[in-house]
């Protein structure tokens, strides 16, 4: 995972940087406890391998930015909820015109910056042309595109008119933080509307929030948060264990579990990630240019097998791109299931009756090396050699994803939606079929979600047909806290993690 | 080992010399351990290295002595092949080692008072950085990690150091009378380093070297562990103690038996060094 990012940060964005894109509500909460059985002065300490470079999502801060300050620090037009579904936050209400190339929001009142200022149309002008200007490194600056302008006729109003229709603009604006048009310098400060302020930010040990006393919405259930960041999931397990922390927003090894599982005084929550595992091929090299090998590659691997060795009994396997948190999943698991056989067959048809040797760029960090040993004996099944090629989260960025130098690598990728990737013919994987393409493009031309839902399943089934990656698996979610704190989120939808309904019980 | 009349060993001495030191047998059991076992992976293994043949995270058993990995790969076989590969770096990067620094200490020694003195500072400034890190630096330069630059580059980065006490070594044989004696009947400068000065260096060189080869499996297995050593399959062991890492808890079988692996080899390597020395190095057995 591009967790411990060190590096450029606009990889971090598209891949395993959380954009900050969003979708919808909060059912899947943790059970809260009931009003009288809680402190809400207490502050919650927070553990978390995702450290951000920076603090402004627009500057390569990567996940670890938008696990702390979306939907805490800063607010959105909408946000999008841990169960998924796009709610509106500082718009109060919008309408669209009959064409579609016109939506026009309508502020809430009484909202105020943490500065004191209040919330004016001209700030939403300024916090979206923030994001798509030139200087911008958010990995969703292209989905932003169709902007043709931002017009604001008063201090409540803003009209954004589009070049075409866009029927994602709601959940794309909730990746849009919205901050105050001061100019302040975002990377070391912040100015946004959100419950909590930013208190100390100690850079490589922690970053704390405390609530913002002139909060418009509804008043956190705690006093503050404090993110404790940690490069070593020992340690932050450890951490959690003797009590400096109280919660661990994501587990990444299902090993480390047992000694909370077994204990009363902790919770182990597993949700819905949105993270998959994959094996991308260069789809422009030679033989991955022929779909025949691609799904003989696919069936050759025992994807049940993999992911019990790397996660235990957790995960799902999904066939393709698209989670089941996305409204476009469909189950394509059967398209390529396993079968040695027909893996071999394929490859005949395909003139590699003999096999191949190729390389898999694999990142240096778990569980990529294991999982890339893995595919190496499975292939060998099939008479396919596979070199293993370890490298460095930087390497992969410059090698992988800006050269596109590589045969096939592993990656993964975290966000949600993110099925448009497939969309581009120049993304590192190189998949280029124009049906779909065309269905991911028409799709946001959609009149109604139903319609745009129906084109991206036509689109998610056809790029699974075309093998055009080896999905391995869709990660859990799972989430660690003291029995006596609840109230946090469990799906971490694109890395969010929001903190104001936390509630840690007895004085 | 060509000695001079003075150190000609006394009747006294012979006795001393026939007494293998405890430390040279005990280290040359678990260094012949190692050997075994390394050798034995060329011709069997009890199971195929990279074939998943038990559970996840299976404890150990009769069917598998140090347990299987997360793959359910046998980890006894892959601790014997480890063996091998720690044996393959340990020995190559020594020779590598060696070859460099024997011969830059050799022509430091003999080389101008301004050349000695450059080449002094250059091997006090390569021995300030420490060993592993120019390794994981010409590991990173050339842009790929197999056994072959791993051995490569644990020798070169471990060179400084042999060229250091070489060139010290030769100097002090260099000042001795016979070499002066050899020079005035006319020797050549490669005859008096390969007749007079090499046989007597080596008894302390090859000490070092053994100290050397210890060290330089622990270099292989840190680059491994940072996944700059032999690539996968390989089963270096410390790949295997960083694929163990998160599971270390749960299964800490998977980290003790790599770690144990490589424990005892240095430390044989060293108990073999200290017994080397004290069995071979003349001066040593004069201060008795």
């Amino acid at each position: 995972m591009l967790r411990s990012f060190s590096i450029p940060t606009s990889l971090a964005c598209c891949i395993k940087l959380g954009i900050v894109g969003f979708f919808a509500s909060t059912t899947a909460f943790a059970p809260s406890l009931h009003a009288a059985d809680f402190d809400a002065n207490a502050s919650i300490n927070i553990g978390s391998l995702y450290e951000p470079q920076n603090l402004d999502n627009t500057a390569g801060a990567g996940q670890g930015i938008n696990e702390a300050f979306n939907g805490n620090v800063y607010e959105a037009l909408f946000r999008l909820s841990d169960s998924g579904a796009v709610e509106p936050v500082l718009a109060k209400d919008y309408k669209v015109s009959e064409d579609g190339l016109a939506y026009i929001f309508t502020l809430q009142p009484g909202v105020k910056f943490h500065s004191g200022e209040p919330l004016t149309a001209k700030d939403v002008k300024h916090s979206i042309e923030r994001v798509t200007g030139p200087d911008s490194k958010s990995s969703r600056k292209n989905s932003l595109k169709g902007i043709a302008s931002i017009e604001t006729p008063d201090d409540a109003t803003v009209v954004i008119k589009l070049s075409a229709r866009s029927i994602s603009l709601p959940y794309n604006l909730s990746y849009v933080w919205i901050v105050n048009d001061s100019g302040k310098d975002l990377k070391s400060a912040e100015n946004g509307t959100g419950p909590y302020k930013l208190g100390d930010w100690r850079r490589g040990s922690s970053l704390s929030l405390a609530r913002f006393e002139g909060y418009w919405g509804t008043k956190p259930t705690n006093s503050g948060v404090t993110f404790r960041y940690f490069t070593d999931a020992t340690a932050l397990n450890n951490a959690l264990l003797t009590g400096s922390v109280d919660i661990i927003t994501s587990v990444q090894s299902p090993d480390s579990l047992k000694q909370f599982q077994t204990n009363k005084s902790f919770t182990v929550a597993e949700g819905q990630s949105t993270t998959k595992l994959l094996l991308a091929y260069n789809d422009r090299v030679a033989p991955f240019d022929n779909v025949k090998v691609r799904k003989a590659l696919a069936r050759a691997i025992d994807k049940k097998k993999l992911l019990n060795a790397v996660w235990g009994d957790r995960g799902l396997v999904i066939g393709s791109f698209v989670p089941p948190t996305d409204p476009w999943y469909v189950d394509l698991t059967k398209v390529d299931d396993y079968n040695v056989e027909s893996a071999k067959a394929l490859l005949a048809e395909a003139g590699l009756k003999d096999g191949f040797t190729f390389t898999i760029d694999t990142p240096n960090y778990d569980p990529h090396p294991l999982v890339a040993q893995f595919l190496q004996t499975e292939y060998a099944k099939i008479g396919v050699k596979v070199n293993i090629n370890i490298i460095t989260a930087n390497e992969w960025y410059s090698k992988v994803y800006k050269a596109h130098d590589f045969q096939a690598t592993l990656q993964e990728h975290v966000n949600h939606r993110d099925i448009v990737f497939y969309s581009n013919p120049d993304f590192y994987w190189g998949y280029n079929n124009s049906k779909a393409i065309d269905l991911v493009k028409s799709s946001e031309a959609s009149m109604t979600t139903d319609e745009q839902t129906g084109r991206l399943k036509e689109a998610n089934t056809q790029i699974a047909e075309d093998a055009a990656s080896n999905w391995l698996y869709l990660y859990p979610q799972i989430v660690v806290s003291k029995a006596s704190v609840t109230g946090y989120p469990v799906n971490g939808l694109n890395s969010q993690f929001f903190t104001s309904a936390i509630q840690k019980g007895g004085k | 080992m060509s000695l001079t009349p003075a150190d000609t060993p006394q009747p006294t001495a012979i006795s001393v010399r026939r007494k293998i030191p405890l430390s040279l047998i005990v280290g040359g059991l678990i260094v012949g351990l190692h050997l075994l076992a390394g050798i034995l992976t060329i011709l069997w293994t009890p199971y195929e290295p990279t074939a998943m043949v038990g559970g996840r995270l299976a404890e150990p058993s009769i069917a598998h002595w140090a347990g299987t990995d997360r793959l359910g790969r046998d980890l006894f076989t892959q601790i014997l092949i480890g063996a091998r590969i720690a044996l393959e770096v340990g020995s190559g990067a020594v020779l590598v080692g060696a070859g460099i620094g024997i011969t830059l200490g050799t022509l430091a020694a003999f080389a101008t008072r301004t050349l000695d003195d450059v080449f002094a500072a250059a091997f006090d400034i390569l021995i300030a950085f420490p060993t592993l890190l120019v390794a994981m630096l010409i590991v990173t330069a050339s842009q790929t990690a197999s056994l072959f630059t791993a051995v490569l580059a644990i020798g070169i980065a471990g060179s400084a150091i042999i060229a250091r006490l070489t060139r010290i070594l030769v100097k002090r044989v260099l000042s001795m009378d016979y070499i002066v004696a050899a020079r005035v009947a006319g020797s050549s400068w490669p005859s008096i380093v390969f007749v007079h000065v090499l046989p007597n260096i080596w008894p302390t060189l090859i000490v070092n070297l053994a100290l050397q080869f210890g060290l330089a499996a622990m270099a292989e297995s840190s680059l491994s562990y940072l996944g700059l050593g032999a690539p996968p399959p390989n089963a270096s062991w410390g790949r295997l103690l960083q694929e163990a890492q998160g599971t270390v808890y749960t299964a800490p079988f998977g980290a003790i038996a790599p770690g144990l692996a490589l424990v005892t080899l240095v430390i044989g390597m060293n108990l073999l060094a200290d017994g080397l020395r004290a069995f071979a190095d003349p001066t040593r057995r004069r201060s008795r």
